[in-house]
């Protein structure tokens, strides 16, 4: 996915880049009632950070990643990325979505060039960055192709590709590998890792499934059921580079299961909450 | 248990030993295909050849039902005069002038009312009730509006044309995909180029849809213009032709009305597939 190993730098957590301030973000039912999707959240993401949102289905994961992107506005608290409130989405933080969502008009490289057009570059400019990301993301020759011809998990490349053109501070991911198959979605983990490793960007990961979470953060912060909140706060401090085989070393296995067991007492608890309604 | 045969027994294949099945297969499917092609070939002589044995056994009054030998006599004779060339100068010059307008005004009220819950709210039901009146019912209507000028002619193309492309292209923006919308913005499209971007892309297969509809509705539509008053065009002679019970004429005429309509039906698969390059 890469063209030259990067060399690893001592990750620098520096100012805060993400904080999320007590955010409550409801929705309504059909009978008009508002329902707490996330309630009263609060964390904060520091610069150059890989931070994975854990939880359950339904527990309001994506409407938070939906609120720091902009496309869901808080009801109560705030976001503030950068020193600035969030009012709506921007070029500051690129989003992955589970779906591709590619321009099916656009070839690949129209696709990763929308971004710098969108902000003023000139279609050479444009042209230049789209071919230098499409390389980083090993489909240089795609570059033409339109999407429907790619497989899935070269779509997804593709809007990593997309995201990143902008070169935003924060790269906002919805469980990017949830549709592809178990050796693609390995593939691509690894690949993501190298990237955030090339450059200088925060990554905000949500994910439901343990062992990617684990793999990929540098912190997980483990959701309830929801309405959802964060109930843990773990620090991942396995050393990196990371690859397929570290989740076979005991520090792996260990935060594996602290963060099984808080999932499994989560599904538990929705699982009863549903069965008492 | 013996006797279950598994891949294990059966013996590795001789290179190209399928070839000769192959062949085989593509030879009966090409076959196939040739007679489908034939039959569709000798659909219209033979109907032509039926009706002029019908005609010739004079089972019918050939006055009123002229044979296929009359009608192109006709249709020969329409050509030589030149009159044909000005008839179909006329009808394609209003349908071409009917057609633009109504589209042009159909796709972007489409955009205002599929994007807009107060355009849709303002002008939905208003459309909808207007949109079930046949244009052909206005015409007495246009005949005291714009007495036999071309502007009555057009307007009528116009108001068959505008009620389908609008239809589809509100339909098509209310459907565009959301997920699309927010990977634009996130991109750091500016609000006033979503529409050029993403809703009219994302819409325009419906779009193309409705612009085919309205292609053949033109050309319906055309008849109740030329009904308003024409000097000439293709159902102006018809009428004609009918006045005069040169019934040969008239037959040519209804033959070139649906033999223009399908070639710019045709015409519009064609540029469809374009328009919707990405499909
Ligand atoms: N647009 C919406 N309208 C109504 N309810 C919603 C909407 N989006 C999410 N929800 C509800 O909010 C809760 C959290 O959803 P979501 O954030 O998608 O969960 P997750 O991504 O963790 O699976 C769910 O119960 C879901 O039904
Ligand atoms: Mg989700």
């Amino acid at each position: 996915m890469i063209r030259k190993p990067a060399p690893i730098p001592l990750r620098q957590t520096g100012e805060v880049e993400i904080d999320v301030r007590d955010v409550t973000i409801a929705f309504e039912r059909d009978g008009g009632e508002l329902v707490p999707a996330v309630d009263r959240v609060s964390f904060q993401v520091r610069r150059g950070e890989f931070i994975c949102l854990l939880g359950p289905s339904g527990c309001g994961k994506s409407t938070l990643l939906n609120a720091v992107a902009g496309f869901e506005s808080p009801y109560e608290g705030e976001v503030v990325v950068a020193g600035k409130s969030v009012t709506g989405p921007g070029p500051d933080r690129g989003v992955v979505f589970q779906q591709p969502r590619l321009f099916p008009w656009k070839s690949v490289k129209a696709n990763v060039a929308h971004g710098p057009r969108m902000a003023g570059k000139s279609r050479a400019e444009a042209g230049a960055i789209a071919d230098e990301l499409i390389e980083m993301v090993g489909l240089t020759r795609s570059a033409n192709a339109l999407p429907h011809t790619l497989s899935g998990g070269m779509q997804q490349r593709v809007a990593i590709a997309r995201a990143l053109a902008n070169r935003p501070g924060i790269l906002l991911m919805d469980e990017p590998f949830g549709a592809l198959d178990a050796q693609t979605r390995s593939v691509m983990q690894e690949s993501l890792l190298r990237l955030w490793a090339q450059l200088d960007t925060t990554i905000l990961f949500v994910t439901h499934d343990i062992d990617e979470a684990v793999l990929l953060a540098d912190r997980v912060l483990v959701m309830s059921a929801g309405p959802g909140r964060i109930i843990r706060d773990v620090a991942v401090d396995i050393p990196r580079p990371r690859t397929i085989e570290t989740t076979l070393g005991a520090d792996f296995q260990a935060l594996r299961r602290e963060c099984l067991d808080l999932i499994r007492q989560q599904s538990q608890k929705a699982f009863e909450g549903n069965t008492d309604a | 248990m013996a006797d279950i045969s598994t891949s294990a027994v059966v013996p590795p294949r001789a290179a190209g030993s399928l070839a000769a099945s192959g062949a085989k297969r593509r030879r009966d499917a090409r076959l196939r295909q040739r007679l489908n092609m034939a039959v569709g070939l000798v659909s219209i002589p033979l109907f032509l050849l039926l009706w002029q044995l019908i005609a010739q056994a004079k089972i019918v009054n050939p006055i009123l039902f002229p044979a296929p030998t009359v009608v192109a006599r006709a249709a020969m004779e329409w050509v030589a005069s030149g009159e044909f060339a000005q008839d179909l100068a006329a009808s394609l010059k209003r349908v071409a002038t009917g057609y633009v307008v109504g589209s042009i005004v159909g796709v972007g009220c489409g955009l205002l009312t599929g994007r807009s819950a107060f355009f849709s709210g303002l002008l939905g039901p208003l459309f909808q009730v207007l949109r079930p009146i046949p244009p052909i019912a206005f015409v007495s209507i246009v005949i005291l509006w714009f007495g036999l000028s071309e502007s009555g002619k057009v307007f009528l193309i116009v108001w068959g044309v505008f009620f389908t492309v609008w239809l589809s292209t509100h339909l098509g923006v209310q459907k565009v995909d959301q997920g699309l919308v927010r990977a634009a913005q996130m991109l750091g499209t500016p609000r006033r180029r979503l529409v050029g971007e993403v809703v009219l892309l994302s819409a325009l297969p419906f779009i193309v849809v409705g612009l085919r509809t309205a292609v053949g509705i033109s050309f319906y539509t055309l008849v109740a213009a030329e009904l308003a008053g024409a000097f000439a065009g293709i159902f102006y002679r018809i009428q004609l032709a009918q006045q005069n019970m040169q019934t040969g004429l008239v037959f040519a005429g209804l033959a070139a009305l649906g033999l223009i309509s399908f070639i710019a039906d045709r015409c519009f698969a064609m540029l469809a597939q374009r328009l919707v390059w990405w499909r």
